[in-house]
């Protein structure tokens, strides 16, 4: 009898054990991407020399001293090639000749899968001292206790006067920050070039109305609007400009907002176009995607990251062109995206990496991210304002888009919120709900989440 | 008569020495990879449990394992999607385990009747099972993609048999389909091994009388063949139903549950419970239940087809 017993309960072990080892995972669907890795072109590559050479001697310290023992910190990052290109041969050779104490181990991590890598890495106590992450993630971190709250840090009031607001904005968590914006990003309008031309289109549309007003130009497998999926990320800025919000502005509260009658009508209107072929097939998955679309004149415009500009070959570029996003009821708005710079609780070693973290954030590094590699967008307003950085191609494009940037609700829940977004979403997309009841649904759920009581 | 005590107690802990170096590495990777896991899983279930090292985590109850129930009619709550996801895992026992088991049979007896190239045909049937689970579902990914030059869509509309190009992974039950092919696909070449292995072991000399009592190769198979491979079919059932209870990858990597978790299975849930909204109390829970499921499953086919018992 104890035999048996013992036998049934190291096969329930076993069987359960079988369920418990199906962890750790290598790709993960997220919308957000805010760096993909790309190719470098050669122009951008002489651009981050040229600017590693005229400010060579200009290249400020942050006015921060460091006067302890000689430590290496691991730094983990998302650059892309052209991006990493600058960090590793001209800003950390640089930091470390101002700071010959403090060595910079820069680990290049992939954007997939990565959370669950932090998550991992901050319970084993192999994490890294400082990190390049995700606007969307700090909140949540921040609630976990694993970073460091930078409010009384050395140099961080003084720089915090220059910082654009709304990337500033994703650090704060519960009275604090928790991070610095290294750069931002968001959403601006690519359009094809044969598409432009095949509806005699001198001018790029300025709204929505125009947009749609196309609708019977079209041919075969031809659509106006080429939005690469429904979910929170890139069904934003289409949301957004048709008045459509998620919360009320403090972020406390979505019911009335976001099942709004601004909002239903944003969504119901999203629906009637992907309905009648304005909005393409890629928007539930279908073919083709929304690069090859523009390509390939499927598309007539589509909304894409930056990034878009240094993933793919010149060929390819020259069939389309950057500007700004038509303008619906709500303006010409977008969805706000970029990473931003943090210290873990458990570093041994914050002094010197808040050192780096700093001198990522001074004029030397920041023009350098912007002129050079994947043109990141500086966060610091007199850098991103300075000519040297407003004459990088498509730079003036994404700084004016993101005077209309939306953040996306800050909150330790956003991971949950944006999947019950994109849930209801599709569900209107889909027609397995209207619009109206998808988002009555979630509302009250959101508001819960938002109160921190799930 | 019965040796005192301390002398009984003295050869068994020779014995105990004696054997404890055998036994003390898989004693120990048993308790390190399976035992302490599984406690701590049990632990996890009932706290708020925070992945911080020393954080404080809060006893709650059985209220992580109240929420697999919680407004479970409601569409498009927490458990609701634990639901579906549970049916579509019920769903895959019932179509891919009948799926291997036929297929790789028919395969195994083919292959056993061949006169030359066993080896050749078994090798190239079994690369799927080797294959990365990544590069097969990349490739599967690849030939059900949604425009018309995809493989699939180009054969089935090629012969005529649809108009237009599916989007195979965009949709409810063909993603479903397309996950059901895939453990298919990879699956059957390991059941085709073990049906082959045994089949080398029923007596040839049956098959002999049988054919002596005029039996054709039907009888053969179904009065013969069928019978012999009993304790195999038990096994490899057994095995395969936990296996179709455990999928993950196939979804993870195909539909991630899209569109709107109607592809998403239980594992699949769980990861996301756990490593994107932290729940690591709730997803613990709901392995536990499902863990429960799988062994209450495995035992009562073990019992009900008397598995060990009469082979």
């Amino acid at each position: 009898m104890t035999k048996k017993l013992l036998a049934l309960s190291l096969s329930a072990v076993l069987a359960a054990s079988m369920l418990a080892g199906c962890g750790g995972g290598s790709t993960q669907g997220t919308e957000s991407k805010s760096t993909e890795s790309g190719k470098s072109n050669e122009s951008s590559e002489s651009a981050a020399s040229d600017a590693s050479e005229d400010s060579g001697e200009s290249a400020s310290a942050s006015g921060i001293t460091y006067d302890g023992d000689e430590v290496t910190i691991t730094y983990w990052h998302t650059h892309s090639d052209a991006e990493e290109e600058v960090l590793v041969d001209t800003i950390i050779p640089e930091f470390e000749k101002q700071y010959p104490n403090i060595h910079v181990d820069a680990v290049r991590m992939p954007y997939d899968g990565l959370m669950q890598q932090i998550i991992t890495s901050l319970s084993s106590g192999t994490g890294p001292d400082l990190m390049r992450m995700d606007i969307i993630w700090v909140p949540q971190l921040a609630e976990m206790g694993a970073l460091v709250a930078i409010d009384d840090l050395e140099g961080f009031a003084d720089l915090k006067d220059d910082l654009y607001e709304g990337p500033l904005s994703t650090n704060y968590y519960n009275g604090k920050y928790y991070g610095l914006p290294l750069n931002t990003n968001c959403l601006a309008g690519v359009y094809s070039n044969t598409m432009m031309e095949q509806l005699n289109l001198t001018s790029l549309p300025t709204t929505y109305d125009e947009v749609v007003a196309l609708k019977d130009k079209l041919g075969e497998d031809q659509y106006l609007i080429a939005c690469d999926g429904a979910n929170s990320w890139a069904m934003a800025p289409l949301f957004h400009s048709l008045g459509g919000v998620y919360t009320n502005e403090d972020y406390t509260k979505a019911s009335g907002y976001l099942n709004g009658e601004a909002s239903v009508k944003a969504l119901e209107t999203i629906v009637e176009w992907y309905d009648e072929g304005i909005i393409g097939p890629c928007f539930t998955g279908g073919k083709p995607d929304s690069a090859n679309g523009l390509y390939d004149g499927n598309y007539l415009f589509s909304y894409q990251g930056p990034w878009f500009f240094s993933n793919d070959d010149e060929e390819n570029l020259a069939k389309v062109t950057g500007g700004l996003l038509p303008a619906g009821e709500a303006g010409s708005l977008t969805v706000n995206g970029g990473e931003d710079l943090v210290i873990f609780d458990s570093s041994s070693r914050k002094e010197a990496s808040w050192v780096f973290a700093m001198f990522l954030m001074n004029e030397f590094s920041q023009s350098a991210q912007a002129v050079g590699g994947g043109h990141l967008i500086p966060t610091v307003k007199s850098i991103a304002e300075s000519d040297e950085v407003q004459a990088v191609e498509n730079m003036d494009i994404y700084i004016k888009q993101l005077e209309g940037a939306v953040s996306r609700t800050p909150s330790p829940a956003w991971e949950r919120i944006s999947d019950k977004l994109s849930i209801a979403f599709q569900s209107a997309v889909l027609h397995e709900d209207t619009a109206q009841s998808a988002l009555d649904k979630i509302a009250p759920e959101v508001d819960a989440l938002l109160a921190g009581e799930e | 008569m019965k040796k005192p005590l301390s002398s009984r107690f003295s050869k068994g802990l020779k014995q105990w020495l004696s054997v404890l170096p055998f036994l003390a590495v898989g004693m120990t990777l048993f308790i390190v990879f399976v035992l302490y896991p599984q406690v701590k899983n049990i632990y996890i279930a009932f706290t708020n449990y925070n992945i911080m090292p020393g954080s404080e985590n809060k006893f709650v109850g059985i209220s992580n394992f109240a929420n697999m129930f919680k407004e479970v009619t409601v569409k498009g709550s927490d458990a609701n999607f634990f639901w579906i996801a549970f049916r579509n895992n019920v769903l895959a026992v019932l179509v891919t385990v009948p799926g291997q088991l036929v297929l790789g049979l028919i395969v195994a007896v083919f292959i056993h009747n061949l006169k030359v190239g066993r080896n050749v045909y078994k090798v190239l049937l079994y690369i799927a099972v080797i294959c990365d689970w990544v590069v097969f579902c990349n490739i599967i990914d690849y030939i059900f993609q949604p425009d018309e030059g995809s493989l699939v869509n180009y054969c089935l509309i090629s012969l005529g048999l649809l108009k237009e190009p599916v989007a195979w992974l965009q949709n409810t039950w063909t993603g479903n389909l397309v996950i059901w092919i895939c453990s298919i696909w990879k699956g059957f070449g390991w059941v085709m091994i073990i049906y082959t292995a045994g089949l080398q072991g029923i007596p040839t000399d049956q098959y002999e009388a049988a054919t002596m009592d005029g039996a054709n190769a039907l009888d053969k198979f179904f009065h013969i063949t069928l019978p012999g491979l009993k304790g195999t079919t038990v096994y490899l059932l057994i095995n395969l139903i936990n296996g179709a209870m455990n999928i993950f990858i196939q979804v993870f990597l195909l539909t991630q549950g899209k569109p709107l978790g109607t592809t998403d299975v239980v594992m699949d849930y769980i990861y996301r419970r756990a490593f994107n909204y932290f729940d690591f109390g709730y997803a613990a829970a709901c392995g536990i239940v499902m863990g429960m499921i799988v062994f209450i499953v495995s035992m009562c086919l073990k019992k009900f087809l008397r598995y060990g018992q009469d082979d």
